[in-house]
């Protein structure tokens, strides 16, 4: 298999945030991730970029802030063919749930809500279903102290069971809103042990969860939903297939 | 006091790092916010347990001793350091090693400490 690639899918830039788009790519590359998707909050009114180079891509993102199901699943409509990453920002439970249930989703952000750790038995059935990954984000951890940590810690290790029972995809990020809020993989890995995650979960939470996230090959045309495509006329005739 | 057979010691991983801030950090408030970060994460016990210590440290860069099956810990405590003193900073791990010599040889010979500045300038 070789060596596993890394992605952090979840990473704010200017104007979101307080980094520019090369410093986050710059730190990115030293710490050996193979690419990072942009995603600022919808609310910010920032155009998605992407500017990748051979080895290091830089995908296109958006987080979706909603203040009701029926805008979410608008918003959802308006972006998802311009962006390669598309997440919700969750913390709610109808966006949770209306997230979950959409399958043009990739990620659930956050889905906690203070004490609860907003995931549940249905909510993980529909996450499975329409393959949505639920994001673990590690900014939370980082950067938190004291008893909103613990709050955090247990929250993960809730949504944690959850995921493994339904086998919902599970996705590692750093949240960043700074590069200075970005870790290495390893040390993603060692603080996702932290509440529970083995290695090589995390080891696919932050590659294969996330390659194929990148890979949902929703742009092609004749494109309808996963599993699902046109295939034309002359493609068909040209098979001769032997009956 | 005589010291410990070989068998009898604890054993030891070295952890090699750089410290990436704006500003320069001295080793004393170095020290201080790794303790205080693992005793924020682990505990008292847990600390303990990793029985972290810092080597060397120099030009932002140097060498952690940690006890060895206690490595993941000692690197998600280090890693949810995010200031010193009101400053930024970030602790980068390049890698773990057995002993002092390899660690030092492998990971910080000849290594300059990442430079936000001078890279994002160069790949763009």
């Amino acid at each position: 298999m070789g060596k596993p690639q890394f992605y952090d899918l979840n990473v704010h830039s200017r104007p979101d945030n307080e980094s520019t788009i090369e410093e986050l790519t710059a730190l990115a590359k030293h710490f050996g991730y193979s690419g990072l998707a942009i995603t600022n909050h919808s609310n910010t009114a920032v155009d998605p970029v992407a500017t990748g180079t051979e080895d290091f891509e830089i995908l296109r993102g958006i987080e979706i802030v909603a203040t009701s199901p029926s805008k979410l699943h608008g918003l959802i409509g308006k972006y998802r063919k311009n962006v390669d990453v598309l997440i919700v920002h969750g913390g709610n439970e109808n966006i949770n749930r209306a997230a979950v249930e959409n399958p043009n989703v990739d990620v659930l952000a956050h889905p906690q809500m203070g004490r609860q750790s907003g995931l549940n038995h249905i909510l993980a059935k529909s996450a499975s279903e329409n393959n949505v990954a639920i994001e673990f984000n590690l900014d939370a951890i980082i950067k938190g102290r004291g008893g909103r940590r613990v709050q955090t810690l247990s929250n993960f290790r809730t949504n944690l069971n959850i995921a493994r029972k339904y086998d919902v995809p599970m996705l590692l990020t750093s949240n960043a809103s700074s590069y200075f809020d970005m870790r290495a993989p390893r040390e993603m890995i060692a603080i996702a042990g932290m509440f529970g995650m083995s290695k090589n979960e995390a080891v696919s939470a932050l590659s294969l969860t996330a390659k194929g996230i990148i890979q949902k090959k929703r742009s092609k045309p004749g494109f309808i939903r996963e599993g699902v495509e046109v295939i034309g006329e002359d493609v068909l005739e040209g098979t001769g297939d032997p009956l | 006091m005589k010291i410990l057979p070989p068998t009898m010691r604890q054993r030891k991983r070295y952890l090699a790092f750089e410290l990436i801030s704006k500003e320069k950090i001295s080793r004393d408030e170095l020290i201080r916010e790794l303790f205080s970060s693992m005793g924020s994460l682990l505990g008292d016990a847990g600390s303990s347990e990793c029985s972290m210590r810092l080597l060397t440290f120099e030009d932002s860069k140097g060498i952690i001793q940690c006890a060895h099956k206690r490595t993941e810990q000692t690197r998600a405590s280090i890693a949810t350091i995010t200031t010193i003193g009101g400053r930024q900073v970030l602790i980068n791990i390049f890698g773990t090693s057995g002993t002092v010599a390899t660690a030092t040889e492998k990971y910080l010979e000849g290594v300059k400490v990442f430079n936000l500045e001078e890279q994002s300038h160069i790949n763009w």
